[in-house]
């Protein structure tokens, strides 16, 4: 024990002072809780929250296969178009209420309508429905076999609320963070910003089954959580190294040598995904409105110096991934992939030269206060003006940034040409989840890529009856989408987290989620 | 002097609503746009415009400014995009520690500074004088992060007598409260201390110089007594001068330090309410420095008439 603890420790009382801090887990976060409403906004840290105040109906192992979490269980009907879900008896929410199917029903609803999976899969029901207080239905207009992992998906799996509270627009925040998982949000000691604090739910019924993933029994093993919001990243080493905080989320890859040297922290990857750095072009304004130029960049880039600006030297720390699925995955190919596999400036500018480049400008906006994505966009911008491009970088704060991204203007007129940004892998996992991927035009994400071939395969992959047509489908989409080059997949890297050494049962899982964790 | 109190208080108004005018209209103008925030990083253009609307952000200006107006006129701050939680009491649980902050470093500024300065100016010209002109030269030079992080890393990290970071509340006990706050309001202090010392020699050079204190001299007063009595009364109007401006760098700085050293204070909510767009966040902690720092002024300007007679209004 260092000697201000001890010192702190002797004012307290001993064994006061030991107890109430072995049965807190001091937290610090990778971003500020700002809202408390998974469905609202789609932040990783209010999912994380979400993951310790709302129970799931479904979730995922760590192997990313579909488990039943409040649910009992589930019957598909021979053709595939009814799904009856049964609740396990005994589940509460925070206000001691029971959770009735109709709480489920209202909020898968409510989800369903911002969901980008609950999107795809609100256009095969018909009807959702209360059987009784234990049990609901789907009723389909055509099959949907990945109904029970929509619902479940480590990214954004439905929350359940209370009816009264489901019942709020999807598009207006709920003030009320009343759940039935296994802590409850203390609302008075939120101070935005600086700390948020959760309770053991004593209500709380878990599985019986062993933490896997996010599967299992959610039983939480410590009294308290509490996060710090420490903003700059040498003070929350800092705070590591002397024991005042137990757990980081996402320590800075540059800090992590200094960490490692203290015995008394564990440095681990966690995440059972990495990160993808993704170089998304403006498809509606020249220069990279070319196929011809997108894939002349394409030809110049090489994963591995996008990695190591942002995780260091290290190749345990990323890994090179040169198609658009997350690697390791059952969708994972790198059919077509060879565009990505040149990795020659020279031969890039040869085909920059034969697409019929004209030195148009090129606007990469870099988010300055964004280290991971900013590293990305520096190498890009120097790969594009070693390839000979007419590039202006605009360095500007996130905030900006995801203004900026929406213009469809020219860059004359306040537009963009390059921008860059990542996802975890669970969110590039298959394609009705894959963002990046559509390319539907307008409706498409920032960049507006348009391509109805990858839309078709798109849409038989959802109908894909067996597990070997959906990965032949995955491999036409791959391949086309490295002709079209919606975007350009820049590999991935390990996110490690670290934690104290008396931090214990610390398990891997797709979320940085606190059950199951104990504390000595 | 009442009359021209009343005066300085109603002439606030009109400075306030200027200020509510440029804050409101810069950043109106200003890029970024707190739906696309919200909406983070996976939403499509369809999900950043229906919450923008959601919000109001789609209304005209005025629409907006009238109704941002009319709601301070009520005393409401508005309420957060992102917290939903009201402006006023987001504020509310972020003035103590900025507060605790300014007052700590004010009073370790003032106990350090006014004595250098003075006993820089008595010994004019020797390496006492030196040793405290070049520690103003280094408070002025060397940022506030590096100040901190120098302090965390000696102080915290390595002797383990303060906290590396956070802040008590003075009414969990005095030694919890102090104990966070002695390195940032070192770090905070540097500057000031080296901006009061400078000034105060520079003064009290200049008062030394006059016709009363050689006849207290003469008359046979003892040094501390003719520094202190007749000299530092006499040097007092620059120097609060001094500190009434500083306490804008206070403010400017506590931005930084509360950053370093991650003390929920009032200057971490203005950084986290810019980058997010929390528009009426922003506007709120603003409308309140700018109304701070006139009743600083207010403050100042009384004092004058305190430490100089001859001052009437």
């Amino acid at each position: 024990m260092r000697r201000r603890s001890m010192m702190m420790a002797a004012m307290a009382g001993p064994a006061l002072a030991q107890g109430s801090a072995a049965r807190t887990l001091r937290v610090i976060p990778q971003a500020n809780l700002t809202s408390l409403d998974p469905v609202w906004t789609t932040a990783v840290v209010t999912r994380n929250h979400g993951m310790m105040v709302y129970d799931n109906i479904t979730t995922v192992n760590l192997a990313g296969e579909v488990r039943p979490q409040m649910a009992e269980g589930w019957e598909i009907s021979a053709e595939g178009r009814q799904w009856d879900f049964t609740l396990r008896p005994g589940l509460k929410f925070h206000d001691n209420e029971p959770v009735r199917a109709a709480d489920c029903v209202a909020s898968i609803r409510r989800w369903a309508a911002r969901d980008s999976f609950g999107q795809v899969l609100w256009t095969a029901v018909d009807e959702l429905s209360v059987l009784d207080d234990r049990r609901f239905r789907f009723r389909l207009k055509r099959p949907f076999p990945f109904l029970a992992l929509a619902m479940g998906r480590s990214q954004g799996p439905v929350p359940v609320l209370p009816e009264r509270l489901a019942a709020t627009d999807p598009f207006q925040q709920v003030r009320d963070a009343t759940g039935s998982g296994p802590f409850r949000f203390v609302a008075n000691e939120w101070n935005p910003g600086s700390r948020a604090v959760w309770a053991k739910f004593d209500g709380y019924v878990p599985r019986q089954e062993p933490v896997d993933g996010l599967a299992g029994g959610r039983a939480a093993r410590i009294d308290r959580v509490e996060w710090s919001v420490i903003p700059d990243p040498a003070t929350a080493a800092n705070a590591m190294q002397t024991g005042e905080q137990d757990y980081w989320e996402y320590p800075l890859h540059d800090l992590l040598p200094l960490i490692r040297r203290n015995r008394q922290v564990v440095v681990e990857q966690r995440l059972s995904s990495g990160f993808y750095g993704c170089l998304r072009f403006n498809h509606l304004h020249a220069p990279f409105n070319n196929v011809a130029i997108r894939r002349a960049v394409a030809m110049a880039v090489d994963q591995r110096d996008y990695l190591r600006a942002v995780a260091g030297e290290d190749p345990a720390g990323w890994g090179v991934c040169e198609g658009v699925f997350t690697c390791d995955t059952a969708m994972a190919n790198d059919e077509g992939s060879e565009v990505l596999k040149t990795r020659n400036i020279e031969a890039a500018r040869a085909a920059l030269r034969a697409a019929g480049y004209n030195n148009e400008r090129v606007v990469l906006v870099a988010p300055g206060d964004y280290p991971q994505i900013n590293a990305l966009s520096l190498v890009t911008a120097d790969l594009l003006r070693r390839l000979g491009m007419n590039v202006e970088v605009i360095s500007a704060d996130w905030g900006t940034l995801v203004q900026r991204r929406t213009s469809r203007e020219p860059v004359e007129r306040g537009g963009w040409s390059v921008i860059h940004t990542t996802a975890g892998g669970d969110a590039l996992d298959t394609p009705p989840v894959h963002l990046f991927l559509r390319s539907n035009g307008r409706d498409a994400w920032f960049g507006w890529p348009e391509d109805a071939l990858i839309e078709q395969l798109r849409a038989e992959w959802l109908e894909a009856a067996e597990p070997a047509q959906a990965r032949r489908i995955a491999g036409a989409l791959n391949r086309r989408a490295m002709e079209t080059l919606p975007y350009v997949p820049l590999g991935y890297y390990w996110q490690p987290s670290v934690w104290r050494r008396n931090v214990t049962n610390v398990f891997r899982s797709p979320a940085t989620v606190f059950w199951g964790i104990g504390k000595s | 002097m009442w009359a021209y109190i009343i005066r300085r208080v109603l002439a606030t108004i009109p400075v306030m609503a200027f200020v509510a005018l440029f804050v409101f209209s810069l950043l109106y103008l200003a890029p970024g746009d707190p739906a696309a925030v919200i909406a983070g990083d996976q939403a499509t253009p369809d999900d950043v415009e229906r919450i923008r609307a959601s919000l109001g952000l789609d209304r005209p200006y005025l629409v907006r400014f009238s109704e941002w107006v009319f709601r301070i006129l009520q005393g409401d701050l508005g309420t957060s995009i992102f917290t939903n939680l009201p402006v006023g009491h987001m504020i509310a649980q972020r003035i103590e520690p900025t507060l605790s902050l300014m007052i700590v470093t004010l009073c370790l500024a003032l106990s350090i500074a006014i004595p250098m300065g003075v006993v820089a100016a008595w010994k004019q010209g020797t390496w006492i004088d030196r040793a405290v002109m070049g520690f103003a030269v280094l408070g002025f030079s060397v940022p506030v992060f590096v100040v901190g992080y120098l302090l965390a890393y000696v102080f915290a990290l390595e002797l383990d007598w303060f906290p590396v970071q956070g802040y008590t509340p003075f009414a969990q006990g005095f030694f919890p409260w102090i104990e966070n706050l002695v390195l940032p309001a070192v770090a905070l202090g540097g500057v000031y201390i080296a901006l009061i010392a400078r000034i105060t020699r520079a003064t009290m050079l200049e008062v030394l110089q006059q016709d009363y204190i050689r006849t207290a001299r003469a008359k046979g007063a003892g040094q501390s007594s003719i520094l202190f009595l007749h000299a530092l009364k006499n040097a007092a109007v620059p120097i609060v001068t001094v500190v009434g401006i500083g306490i804008a760098l206070l403010i400017g700085g506590a931005v930084v330090t509360e950053s370093v050293f991650a003390i929920p204070g009032l200057g971490r909510l203005t950084v986290d309410a810019i980058l997010r767009r929390d528009y009426p966040v922003i506007q709120g902690v603003v409308l309140l420095f700018s109304f701070v720092y006139v009743l600083v002024n207010l403050g100042i300007d009384l004092l004058y008439t305190f430490l100089d007679p001859r001052i009437r209004y």
